[in-house]
């Protein structure tokens, strides 16, 4: 199952939820929505809105499911760490 | 101030202890105090000092900014009257930065965003007791509802801030025992239910409850 990780470079609860995945060895795909500029940024706010709702970060994508913030517990389950 | 470069609104070298201090008191007056784990408390500012330099402004570190200013100004930190009624169901701001004055242990709130469903009643800390004196009246804004917040004889009553004649300001009204008269044309509503001697133009109004000092105001998570 691939995973994403939509993440600001400023959020506490993002480098939580790195770290966590890390230290689980999760390979996920990192995108740092902050650091984005232009259209390219813009893409990825619509994107995050419409696979999560809103605008908190950070998102996690595994397969179809996400998860929004720093949810030990969901992100557990959903990865079957 | 150079024209391309966004608006300093914060003296440079501005640190987390300045920033401390004036959010402390405010988010006191709306019921919240910093969460009880200091140093996330510090992580927290630590960004925000971050976002200021880069940003020109303490935005929410968890949260996106969209590119308007409308709207962007309603994630500059703290931004708890923008979502009184989202924090007040989970005891906490967005990120945990800043908790309900009553909660003894922060840390048991810190990492979920769980947004609670909307149509849940949820009581909403709208001010201290102590800053709405008797006779006066005060206009909050509960997530895209407007409601008058009135002390009568020491006892607190919520209500539709807008007149049913020409949306007058209610909130601002001059209270008259159990009335408020309409600062615009004078028309008088009973703040205890509402009512008015003009045909169907009652307003609503919601349960207050006084608790620890706070005055809550009862009312249905809106959507948003």
């Amino acid at each position: 199952m691939s995973v994403k990780l939509y993440a600001l470079s400023t959020c506490p609860y993002c480098r939580r939820t790195r770290e966590y995945l890390d230290d689980n060895d999760v390979s996920y795909d990192l995108v740092e929505v902050d650091l984005l500029e232009g259209q390219e940024r813009a893409d990825v706010i619509a994107e995050v809105k419409e696979v999560s709702g809103g605008t908190s970060f950070p998102v996690l994508v595994a397969g179809e499911e996400i998860v929004v913030g720093f949810n030990k517990k969901k992100i557990k389950e959903l990865l079957g760490l | 101030m150079s024209e391309s470069g966004p608006r300093r609104r914060f003296s440079a070298g501005t640190t987390i202890e300045d920033l401390k201090e004036y959010m402390g008191p405010f988010a006191a007056t709306l019921g919240y105090k910093f969460n009880t784990d200091t140093e996330f408390v510090d992580e927290v500012l630590e960004s925000e000092i971050a976002i200021l330099e880069r940003d020109g402004d303490v935005y929410c570190p968890c949260r996106m900014r969209t590119g308007d200013p409308k709207e962007d100004l309603k994630i500059v930190c703290p931004c708890i009257p923008f979502y009184r009624d989202q924090f007040a169901a989970m005891d906490k701001c967005w990120c945990g930065l800043f908790i309900r004055t009553h909660v003894e242990d922060g840390s048991d709130l810190m990492g979920v965003i769980e947004e609670p469903e909307p149509g849940t009643l949820v009581d909403v800390p709208v001010a201290r007791a102590t800053d709405i004196p008797d006779g006066q009246g005060r206009h909050v804004r509960i997530g895209r509802v407007d409601i008058a917040v009135f002390n009568a004889g020491g006892a607190f009553y919520a209500l539709s801030n807008l007149c049913r004649h020409a949306y007058g300001p209610l909130a601002e009204g001059i209270v008259d025992g159990h009335h408020v008269m309409c600062p615009w044309h004078g028309w008088r509503y009973d703040v205890r239910d509402g009512s008015t001697d003009h045909p169907d133009a009652d307003v609503k109004t919601y349960p207050v409850v006084v608790r620890d000092g706070e005055v809550l105001v009862r009312i249905a998570l809106g959507r948003r």
